[in-house]
């Protein structure tokens, strides 16, 4: 009685409590129709050329490519985008969904704040209310990203359950749906959850990839040799990925954190370890780090965008499928990558971001100049100044935080 | 309905226990008081640490419980010393990553070993692809139990009813678990009595139930009440023994 179209081989589907199903069908039902109106396209390619800023570049990067003496090295920029990063590309496009379902609020979970100033963003922009659920903890940590939410209008609640992070904001999040499905939308953040989200979300990603495609080929006549992208949930991944998933030749390697060790709690790696375990949470079927009993485990990352314990599930599929490549990455490569990144060509990554760029770093030099590497830099790293800084800059930013509130 | 041993005609009362709150030995005898305070059946939760389908007080309830060292297992053997103690039914409801996660053959057996007379799990529709879960159920004829909403499309409902086997369970509103968040609503009811037109099986309704005489109001409409959240709010407060008391209530108040 199961619907395939759910499904990414036996991953993804919907496993959630029945209060949902409507919701989601309706969901589904809207997308389905509009993913294919004329209409509905123009308006958000409008909206993404002129509100969002699209096309991001696509930079050469010579110096890197240089210094590192292999292939050549191309920086997909959605760190140009309006706020930042790759998550205004879905923000607008499920904003445009939910105002086609007349809904009023846009709910939405969110670790780092990048998600959710994305959704404040389109709410105050589409004059919708706006609810950001996040975890107490991930609240402290980046509470500048707090400051911009409220800034714009939006709601933003702290979540006092669990690990207090980013998986906790989701089920606080799916929760409050529950309970307001009639005016409400959850404005999802990954290509996670429940069906209809990867799919969607992952379709108004794909943006990134097919900018890439025309642009390379206008470039270099061609098309790339390898695509690299980090993967939390796993959207701007995808988004890069699946345009040329018609390409068997090309490469496409997914960067997950690996924190500051393999023990349980230290990183957030779900497929690039030595066993990958498969489970049931948040709605979807995929890879999830969880003990023995099922119990998810916490996670750690420098990087709060990729701190979650699980992965998308057309992930999951791509990478039982062959398709997909994951490694992992440690927080002081990726804070490596990032400084070196911010020398070599003027560009400061997100932490997310540079996980990816200190895979290229590695990778690079294994190639000739006739390859070619396509490297999504899916953020800009301005909001992570109060880790980064504190991290390469220690006495100085302690003391300027210790004037500033001594100031008052 | 004679295979749970519920009387029928007359209103039941299924309480819900949160397996190692507050800690194993507690949450035993907290079951094993409900029963003799007069609980028809007994709905044991396995602790997970990201329920879906529950408020705030039960989802603390299962933290609480993990954090005290609970697991499948001895969630378990608490079930069997339970059948074996009371004599009443117990069900268990977990989310569908503890059967998934720790092998669904050796969670059936578990079940079975314990002789469990149904299971509840919330975050496992009826047309999901974990056929091998639903294929257990079949071979050894174990009860399934489905949760349904007031907002299910009717095709749906439909379909989510004639797949579950020994009770139905539906709640009072779109929601989440939690308790003292007002009268049980008429729309609730309706959908109750919606939901007998689909079935022969009996119908539990839950979600919300807070006082006894909210439970009775049950009387005629359905044939099993639930009471969750309320009970963990009154342990929390007034321990096992007004837990008890408020079974006790439940249960004479309409007899
Ligand atoms: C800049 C940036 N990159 C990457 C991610 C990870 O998300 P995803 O794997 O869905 O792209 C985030 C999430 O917050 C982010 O802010």
């Amino acid at each position: 009685m199961f619907k395939e179209d759910q499904y990414f081989g036996e991953f993804g589907g919907r496993y959630v409590p029945e209060a949902l199903s409507s919701a989601l069908d309706e969901l589904d039902c809207a997308y389905r129709r509009l993913k294919d109106d004329k209409n509905f396209n123009n308006e958000l390619e409008c909206e993404l050329n002129n509100y969002v800023g699209r096309p991001s570049p696509l930079y050469f990067a010579d110096n890197l490519t240089r210094s590192s003496g292999g292939s050549k090295i191309y920086l997909k920029l959605e760190s140009h985008n309006h706020t930042g990063a790759h998550k205004i590309n879905n923000a607008v496009g499920q904003a445009l969904v939910a105002r086609e379902l007349g809904k009023k609020v846009l709910i939405a979970e969110t670790g780092a704040g990048q998600h959710g100033l994305a959704t404040a963003t389109v709410a105050a922009r589409f004059g919708m209310g706006c609810k950001v659920f996040m975890g107490e903890v991930d609240m402290r940590r980046q509470y500048p990203n707090v400051y911009l939410m409220r800034l714009l209008g939006a709601d933003v609640i702290p979540v006092p359950h669990g690990t207090r992070t980013l998986k906790d904001a989701i089920n606080a999040t799916l929760k409050y749906w529950i309970e307001n499905i009639e005016d409400s939308h959850y404005l999802l953040g990954s290509a996670l959850g429940p069906h209809p989200y990867p799919a969607m979300v992952r379709d108004f990603q794909s943006v990134i990839g097919r900018e890439v495609r025309a642009q390379m080929t206008e470039r270099e006549g061609r098309l790339p040799d390898t695509l690299v992208a980090c993967v939390g949930g796993g959207s701007n991944a995808l988004g890069l990925f699946h345009p040329f998933m018609d390409q068997d030749n090309i490469r496409m390697v997914g960067v997950e954190a690996g924190g500051r060790g393999d023990g349980p709690g230290e990183h957030a790696t779900r497929i690039a370890v030595s066993q990958p375990k498969q489970g049931i949470v948040h709605g979807y079927l995929s890879y999830f780090l969880q003990d023995e009993n099922g119990q998810l485990l916490p996670t750690h990352s420098v990087s709060a965008g990729l701190d979650y314990a699980g992965i998308g599930p057309e992930h999951a599929w791509l990478y039982k499928e062959g398709r997909t490549e994951y490694v992992s990455v440690r927080d002081d490569e990726a804070v490596k990558a990032y400084k070196i990144l911010a020398r070599s060509e003027g560009i400061i990554p997100a932490l997310e971001s540079s996980h990816a760029v200190a895979f290229a770093l590695k990778e690079a030099p294994k190639h000739h100049d006739d390859h070619i590497m396509v490297v999504n830099i899916s953020g800009r790293g301005d909001k992570d100044i109060f880790i980064t800084a504190a991290l390469t800059d220690k006495d100085n930013w302690k003391n300027f935080l210790k004037k500033e509130a001594v100031d008052e | 309905m004679s295979e749970l041993g519920i009387a029928s005609g007359k209103l039941s009362l299924m309480t819900h226990v949160v397996a190692g709150y507050p800690d194993p030995e507690r949450s035993f005898e907290l079951a094993v008081t409900m029963a003799e305070s007069g609980s028809d059946m007994i709905e044991v939760q396995i602790p997970f640490s990201d329920p879906l389908a529950d408020g705030p007080v039960i989802m603390k309830a299962n933290q609480v419980a993990l954090d005290a060292g609970m697991t499948p297992v001895k969630a378990f053997e608490m079930v069997r010393e339970l059948r074996l103690s009371t004599g009443k039914p117990v069900f268990v409801m977990t989310y569908a990553n503890i059967p998934y996660a720790i092998g669904l053959k050796r969670f059936f057996s578990m079940a079975l070993e314990a002789d469990v007379n149904g299971l509840i799990v919330p975050d496992l529709p009826f047309d999901s692809s974990l056929q091998e879960y639903f294929d257990l159920t079949a071979e050894h004829d174990m009860n399934n139990i489905y949760v349904v909403s007031p907002d299910m499309e009717p095709d749906r409902l439909r379909d989510a009813v004639v797949s579950s086997s020994g009770f139905v369970y539906t709640t009072l509103r779109v929601g989440i678990t939690g308790a003292d968040r007002g009268n049980i609503s008429g729309k609730g009811l309706e959908f109750v009595r919606t939901v007998k037109r689909y079935t022969t099986l009996p119908v539990a309704a839950g979600f919300g139930i807070s006082s006894p005489e909210q439970f009775i109001s049950l009387e005629g409409i359905a044939d099993i009440g639930v009471i969750g959240s309320k009970l963990i709010k009154i342990y929390d407060t007034g321990g096992t023994e007004e837990v008890g008391e408020f079974v006790k209530k439940c249960v004479s108040d309409h007899m």
